[in-house]
């Protein structure tokens, strides 16, 4: 047995705080300054996004790039001067403004036609969510998270024992607070949003992190029945050993596809790859250093041995 | 051997079934991916109607049907979403504008007396109409049929704009020949379909008006009782009955504010007509919370770029399998190419709308697929490092993984339920694609992994330690 899990639990549980704290941190000067904890996207706040490209660009006929002060001042002869505005490509823009209705939209874009030219119409992304439609969308990603910790405790307390479950739960926690704190940050500092495809990706790294501490819970269960006499510290840094291979292979083939996908999927799934990149790696962290060490602390610290759970 | 050589033909029957499911169904691209507009729209209360029931959300989504097919766009979805809200999906329409213009309005219902002389024009105009519109049906058809052949599309396309036009043109002959009316649907409290007597294959639609309403239905049907002159019943301008009053209202018309329109209907006729009128009869307006059109090309790269990769993904993990684990990591390799195929004809089986979020859910299933597989490996080196036969290891190996596999499985899957129990739109995509993913990921690894394997190890020339654990011999 060359490697302990348990001799050094409070260098990883210590990792583990520094990181989350950092999050929270973020976190909370997010909240004094943008109003949420993670800085919200379209889906959550409502608004309007127009992306156009210029019809000449792929004739490659433009004969000047899209200049900035005039979208702007035409957003502010709209009343929209608060609008968040970006040239993309030289021949592109994507404008980000507060819901639009119809008529708005239809004046705009002709405003627009009318000073920089045709956009082409198959280039051209049009999103608008109304601001109680976002309120709900996050309410439900919310709610289906709740329900998705509820239903896993529930199984694994049938499953294991409600200890096991507990602890499971608890590295969940670790690994949806880790995830969502390092966005706070991406927030803060690169001005990264949230969509409806965050709360997708959380509920992913629920799955998955469960999945990983399962497999590491399913074999102190085994080897506690063929040694029931062994110390749970010792049980508990067997079974990390003997299932260490699978959880480095496993996290490696989950990661491939993911950083394929971080690397040269879309912009649209480029941050939901890396959340769950981030959800997966923290995932079989939480499941090695957190769940398994808190649960051997615990029933080391229970005065009379736990009859092992029953399969 | 013979019970494994049983399950490797059924894998083999299954694969060809999944080859010919995929061959014979096209895929079903979500409008991020072909370009479209999608538009949720929620039905407002008003002080007439304080509460959305499920009755005025199906009447409101069969008028926004109705508006759509007005529309000519093929194959358009109007599904509703929630207790209060309608989705609405639009392939191919670029210009969501129209569209979200002609939803938002209330229907209006409209009852208007016919003008004297014009019944011969009437009939004539009708069947015009009725030709028209025969011909729109059959050109959407073919426009759906056609829909990978841009030339003949083209040509359909313009058939059905050049359609449109006649029918509109018919639609306003037809309204010239009625009477303006002050009788509208907001006077109208109710419609339902009943037959004509209990038990009888013919039914009517009852309507009944407030009291304006059937003063001003009495003094119509007054004037044209008799006549062989109809009333026309018009929902957003286009006449969808004409029925006529009978010479024994002529003296008061029909009174007490209830009609009964009578016009060969069956059950089903009848009940449409009751929603459609009951539905163009409520002044409920509709709010477009959502709005979400992707252009045509758009769609096209984002193919492109998450099939790349997938595809690399996928290529990355097949080539870690096989330097890893070997012998049983081909083996994986194989299964793992079977989950490919056997996962997408279920997309298709299943009709799901494959979406971008989807198409990630798939790929990282693709990962998550090979979590099965592993354990099953490493379980059996072990077993093998503790000097179990070949035969015993690969057997225990499968038998004691198992029990992680469900459990990390059903977790999962719990995740997926709340997902998609209370996700909406795509994220419910989201949930039932890797739902799916996970129930052929245990297939595969249970049942092609284990038929594979046990059959390798069937044939003596395969059977070396060494390919299934490589440094077994130096652990000794």
């Amino acid at each position: 047995m060359s490697f302990s899990v348990n001799r050094q639990r409070s260098l990883w549980w210590g990792i583990s705080l520094v990181v989350i704290l950092s999050g929270l941190m973020a976190m909370a000067i997010s909240s004094v300054s943008l109003g949420s904890p993670l800085r919200l996207g379209l889906d959550f706040i409502g608004g309007t996004r127009l992306q156009f490209e210029l019809a000449c660009s792929t004739t490659n006929t433009c004969k000047q790039p899209i200049d900035i002060d005039v979208v702007r001042r035409i957003l502010n002869q709209e009343g929209l001067g608060n609008s968040s505005l970006q040239v993309i490509d030289q021949y592109g823009i994507g404008i980000r403004t507060i819901p639009l209705g119809v008529e708005q939209r239809t004046r705009l874009s002709s405003a627009l036609t009318q000073e920089l030219g045709a956009f082409n119409p198959a280039q051209t992304q049009i999103e608008t969510v109304g601001p109680t439609l976002g309120g709900q969308i996050l309410r439900s990603g919310l709610l289906a998270l709740l329900v998705a910790f509820i239903g896993i405790t529930i199984y694994l307390t049938l499953r294991f024992q409600f200890d096991y479950a507990f602890f499971a739960l608890v590295a969940l926690f670790h690994d949806v607070l880790l995830t969502a704190g390092i966005f706070a940050i991406l927030g803060l500092t690169l001005g990264v949003e949230i969509d409806s495809l965050f709360i997708v990706a959380l509920l992913t790294i629920i799955g998955f992190s469960v999945n990983d501490t399962v497999v590491i819970y399913d074999r102190v269960r085994e080897t506690l029945k063929l040694n029931p006499d062994l110390n749970i510290k010792e049980v508990v840094d067997q079974a990390v050993v003997q299932t260490l291979g699978r959880s480095i292979n496993t996290t490696l083939t989950t990661l491939l596809p993911l950083v394929t996908i971080f690397i040269f999927g879309g912009d649209t799934l480029r941050f939901f790859a890396l959340a769950l990149i981030i959800g997966f790696v923290t995932g079989a962290y939480s499941s090695i250093f957190v769940a398994s060490t808190l649960l051997a602390w615990w029933r080391d610290r229970q005065p009379t041995p736990t009859p092992s759970p029953v399969t | 051997m013979g019970k494994y050589r049983g399950w490797l033909i059924a894998i083999l029957v299954l694969l060809m079934a999944a080859t010919w499911v995929i061959v014979r169904t096209p895929a079903r691209l979500g409008l991020d991916l072909r370009g479209g507009a999608q538009l949720t729209l929620q039905v407002q209360t008003t002080d007439k109607v304080p509460q959305i029931t499920p009755q005025v959300l199906s009447a409101v989504q069969s008028v926004v049907q109705k508006r759509i097919d007005g529309l000519g766009v093929a194959e358009a979805v109007v599904q509703t979403a929630g207790d209060d809200k309608l989705l609405v999906q639009l392939p191919g329409v670029t210009d969501p504008e129209q569209a979200e213009r002609i939803l938002k309005g209330t229907a209006q219902l409209l009852f208007a007396p016919q003008k004297p002389g014009t019944e011969a024009q009437l009939q004539v105009e009708r069947q015009i109409q009725a030709q028209l519109l025969l011909e729109q049906t059959q050109l959407l058809l073919e426009q759906s049929q056609n829909a990978n052949n841009p030339e003949a599309l083209a040509d359909i396309e313009a058939k059905l704009a050049k359609n449109r036009e006649s029918l509109a043109a018919s639609q306003q002959a037809i309204a010239n020949l009625f009477a303006p009316s002050e009788l509208t649907g907001a006077m109208l409290q109710e419609a339902f379909a009943s037959p004509v007597a209990p038990g009888s294959p013919n039914w009517n639609v009852i309507v009944r008006f407030d009291p304006q309403g059937a003063e001003l239905f009495a003094r119509l049907t007054k004037e044209i009782a008799g006549t062989g002159r109809s009333i026309g019943i018009f929902l957003d301008d286009r006449l969808i009955s004409a029925p006529t009053v009978s010479a024994q209202y002529a003296e008061t018309g029909i009174i007490g504010g209830n009609a009964e329109i009578s016009g060969g209907f069956t059950a089903q006729t009848a009940n449409d007509l009751a929603i459609q009128l009951q539905g163009g009869a409520l002044p409920v307006p509709l709010e477009v919370v959502e709005n979400r059109t992707v252009g045509a090309s758009l769609g096209q790269d984002s193919i492109r770029d998450s099939l790349y990769a997938g595809v690399v993904g996928l290529v990355l993990v097949l080539v870690f399998m096989v330097a890893y684990y070997r012998l049983p990591g081909l083996i994986a390799d194989i299964a793992l190419v079977l989950y490919a195929i056997f996962t997408y004809a279920a997309f298709l089986l299943f009709g799901v709308t494959l979406t971008l979020p989807g198409i990630a859910g798939f790929i990282l299933s693709i990962g998550m697929a090979v979590d099965a597989n592993v354990l099953i490996f490493e379980r059996t080196r072990e077993e093998l490092r503790l000097g179990k036969t070949l035969y015993r290891s690969v057997e225990s190996g499968f038998d004691r993984a198992f029990a992680s596999i469900l459990d990390s499985n059903v977790t999962t899957l719990i995740a997926c339920g709340a997902l998609f129990a209370l996700g909406t739109g795509f994220v419910r995509g989201f949930a039932v694609t890797l739902a799916i993913g996970i129930g052929v990921s245990m297939f595969t690894a249970l049942t092609c992994s284990r038929s594979f394997l046990f059959y390798a190890i069937s044939i003596p020339s395969l059977r070396k330690p060494t390919w299934f654990c490589p440094k077994l011999e130096t652990l000794k």
